[in-house]
């Protein structure tokens, strides 16, 4: 068996390690040398998917069949999908889990991270020189176990045994931990670009204990580029605005501004003949009230744990957005410190899961992760009230037995809904699958089903189920309310297995060809039809760029193809913003004149 | 304290005779627990009421490097289950044993008693503040006055603190009874205080606004 990989999953980018005997190493792309691959997905004509940043730098042409931020989705069903989000991609209807719809086709959202996955693969291999099919996957804490499962069978999908998920600010801590053999109690900070978690954990002795965690898988850094964004937008006529492919280029302008902001006190943020000039402190309070609601989990933990702000030695800031001052403000107010930045808040999420397949393949025996159940998990009772097995922040693996009966005569299952959640009614928490356990019918009360709830080491509940009367152990159907389920999961297995087993090489040419493509139809659409709007030369360089790619087209070599892609693309670059600004520059003058 | 049958008993892996023991004292294999062992057994502690935190705090961490799935990744199937198995008694077993009440609690069930399932009594040394905080309570639910939350957390703080004494006396309890342990009846009266004044603090969080409970379900 080959090498454990530890891959860390992330809203906007994600990044794949291993670990050596010097410590843990982040493993490149293997063509260009980059550490971070965009969790971008971009769904081509013809069925072909790219992965990484040549499918984000499609999102603002293809905004609909390129999906940014699939891990906002997954383990959800299109009640919980926000309306921005509802606006951003198209989904298809029905119940249980969320189906995205791209160039004409369903997808869930495991298959479209599954993409992201098959793609570290690819890099892992090609940096180890040899097959890898086991993977430590991290996953924000707060994630429930719908979100967990989810993530589980992306894995499967890409080929990948998942040994274990993670969490992701634990694993942070086995980063920060190994390099500073610290003892005493942390907290690490964790704002992605889509998630935000607090856990604090006592470390001690090479035991990494979690003591309590919190959280909210629904902000990050995405919603201060989208509050940004808007400003933006908001120089535009409303029929503009509200174009996706608009939407897509201003939510990349504004994450660009954002970046600048960190270091600058100004920035400008272009969008075609709309400009925007914003300042930081501007941009401070346009994003106050989120970063505010990163104290209220941050109070929750510390309580639950039992400690106090200054009980904490120190604070560690992990994730993309604890670049942003007011964020490391914000921590600096809740914990009375400023926080730790000594590794790349990129990376560290990355290193410890390194370090995790490490401590698995039993190449470190001195370190060991006790992590614990994010959120409360029980069952529904009478009268639709929610009642807990587990309490949130209880150690995991745990193990709940519940002895359950009849309420009719002669009944043949006893059917038992999961839910997961803080609040008093079923109602109020999420649903998260539901168990149906056949028994023999006999007169209500006399049944005696003992079913015991296992939470394993990844945070994901199982059940078993005996009949106390005979002895036998019951099977348990189990139907996640928003997950794949088991025949799904093999069907989409079976789709992918050519998939799997084709010529990685041959698979890369297919795709440039299909780049190539989609951009030679473009450009010459173009250049019939707004020639007037080429500078002097231009066509001629752009004709130059075409010929080339026609030829690297027909060749065998996709690195070629690429190059050449790349080549075409910068030289139409200006010619296309042309032809989008006055698109824009016509709706702006058009708005003017209504105005007067 | 462990039952002599225990101390019989041979190691499914290497045939040793491994006492009552977690793990093989010879080849680490994980023992499947028996059905009648008991919290204080998983932790190789005597059954007994005292206990020095510190001590199983080191008991909690050795066998959880012992047990724990993260070991067990490549093992067999039947290892692996094992490990499963202990893992969530160990941690069964620490989460109850470290909370003076909880152990309290595990204590009365051992022998064979168990606080009411319904709402406690109100104890009768505290019968007149909850009186009065339920009144204040109520009227605080009608209309958020600042006076009358001021006094509502004036009294929530008197509660806090004689919970933290209920607490320290319960810990000086356990040690005075020196290896015995209290009567039960004694123990059923203080944790029946301890779980209302628990309810009482929690109706005043959520009246007060307090808790922060929801976060997780903005979607």
């Amino acid at each position: 068996m080959g090498r454990i990989i530890g891959i860390d999953l992330g809203t906007t980018n994600s990044l794949v390690a291993v670990l050596e005997e010097g410590g843990p190493r982040v493993l490149p792309d293997p063509e260009t040398g980059a550490a971070l691959l965009p969790s971008a997905v971009a769904f081509l004509p013809g069925g072909e998917v790219i992965v990484g940043a040549r499918a984000k730098a499609l999102a603002g042409e293809r905004p609909l069949d390129t999906i940014l931020s699939v891990k906002r989705f997954m383990g959800l069903g299109l009640e919980h999908v926000s309306a921005e989000d509802r606006r951003r991609y198209r989904f298809a209807g029905g119940g249980g889990v969320v189906r995205l719809v791209v160039e004409g086709r369903e997808v869930t959202p495991p298959e479209v991270s599954a993409h992201i996955l098959r793609e570290l693969k690819r890099w892992a291999e090609a940096a180890l020189g040899e097959a890898v099919g086991q993977a430590v996957i991290t996953v924000p804490a707060y994630f429930n176990d719908s979100q967990r499962q989810a993530t589980r069978d992306a894995g499967r999908l890409a080929g990948l045994e998942v040994l274990r998920l993670v969490n992701e600010p634990t694993a942070a801590s086995l980063a920060y931990g190994l390099d500073k053999q610290d003892e005493g109690v942390i907290a690490v900070y964790d704002l992605g670009g889509g998630t935000f978690d607090i856990s604090v954990l006592r470390l001690r002795a090479g035991v990494f204990e979690v003591l309590a965690t919190s959280g909210d898988t629904h902000l990050g850094g995405d919603d201060f580029d989208e509050r940004l964004a808007d400003l933006v937008l908001a120089e535009l006529p409303e029929a503009e605005r509200s174009r996706a492919d608009v939407r897509a280029r201003a939510r990349a302008a504004a994450e660009h501004v954002k970046r600048t902001l960190s270091d600058a006190e100004r920035a400008e943020i272009v969008l075609g003949p709309a400009r925007r000039a914003v300042t930081r402190a501007e941009f401070e309070a346009l994003v106050k009230d989120l970063v505010e609601r990163t104290a209220g989990p941050c109070r929750q933990a510390l309580k639950d744990a039992g400690l106090r702000p200054e009980d904490i030695r120190c604070v560690v800031a992990v994730g993309g957005s604890t670049r942003v001052p007011l964020v490391r403000r914000q921590m600096e107010a809740i914990f009375g410190r400023p926080p730790l930045t000594d590794i790349d808040p990129d990376r560290v999420v990355a290193l410890g899961a390194g370090i995790q397949a490490g401590i698995l393949s039993g190449r470190r025996r001195d370190m060991l992760l006790l992590d614990v159940v994010p959120l409360s998990l029980g069952i529904e009772t009478m009268g639709g009230v929610f009642t807990r097995l587990v309490d949130r922040n209880t150690t995991i693996p745990t193990s709940v037995k519940e002895t359950f009966t009849t309420a009719v005569d002669n009944q043949t299952a006893v059917d038992i809904h999961v839910l997961q959640g803080e609040r008093e009614l079923a109602s109020d928490t999420r649903s998260l699958a539901r168990f149906k356990i056949p028994i023999c019918p006999l007169p209500a009360g006399v049944p005696r089903v003992e079913v015991t709830f296992l939470i394993d080491a990844n945070g994901i509940l199982s059940v078993t189920a005996a009949d106390l009367r005979t002895g036998h152990e019951r099977s348990v159907e189990v139907k996640p309310s928003y997950g794949l389920s088991e025949a799904e999961i093999e069907r989409m297995l079976e789709d992918s297995i050519d998939y799997a087993e084709e010529d990685v090489r041959q698979r890369q040419v297919r795709e440039a060809r299909v780049e190539a493509d989609m951009i030679l139809h473009a450009t010459r659409e173009s250049l019939a039809r707004e020639a007037r709007l080429l500078a002097d030369g231009e066509g001629e360089r752009i004709r130059t760029a075409v010929a080339a790619l026609e030829q690297a087209r027909a060749g065998e070599d996709y690195l070629a193809i690429r190059d050449a892609v790349e080549t075409l693309g910068k030289e139409t670059e200006p010619f296309a913003r042309r032809i989008m600004d006055r698109s824009l520059t016509e709706a702006l003058a058009n708005r003017r004149l209504e105005e007067l | 304290m462990q039952a002599a049958a225990d101390t019989r008993r041979e190691c499914w892996k290497c045939r040793a005779e491994r006492g009552a023991a977690l793990v093989c004292s010879r080849c680490a294999a994980i023992q499947p627990l028996s059905a009648d062992a008991d919290l204080f057994t998983v932790l190789d502690l005597p059954r007994q009421l005292t206990l020095d935190l510190a001590d199983l705090e080191r008991r909690y961490h050795a066998a959880s490097r012992a047990v724990h799935p993260d070991r067990f990744q490549t093992a067999s199937r039947r290892e692996r289950e094992l490990s499963l198995a202990a893992s969530a008694a160990v941690n069964r077993a620490y989460r109850t044993l470290r909370d003076p009440v909880a152990r309290g609690r595990y204590w009365l069930e051992l022998h064979g008693a168990r606080l009411g399932d319904g709402s406690p009594q109100v104890p009768p040394a505290i019968a007149a503040e909850v009186f009065e905080t339920q009144e204040k309570l109520e009227e605080l639910r009608a209309a958020a006055r600042p006076d009358l939350r001021r006094e509502v957390e004036a009294l929530r703080d008197g509660f806090t603190g004689r919970l933290s004494a209920l607490r320290d006396e319960l810990g000086a309890l356990y040690a005075s009874a020196n290896g015995g342990a209290p009567s039960l009846d004694e123990l059923k009266r203080r944790l029946s205080e301890i779980a209302y004044l628990r309810t009482l603090l929690g109706d005043i969080e959520d009246a007060t606004g307090e808790g922060l409970r929801g976060t997780d379900h903005r979607h």
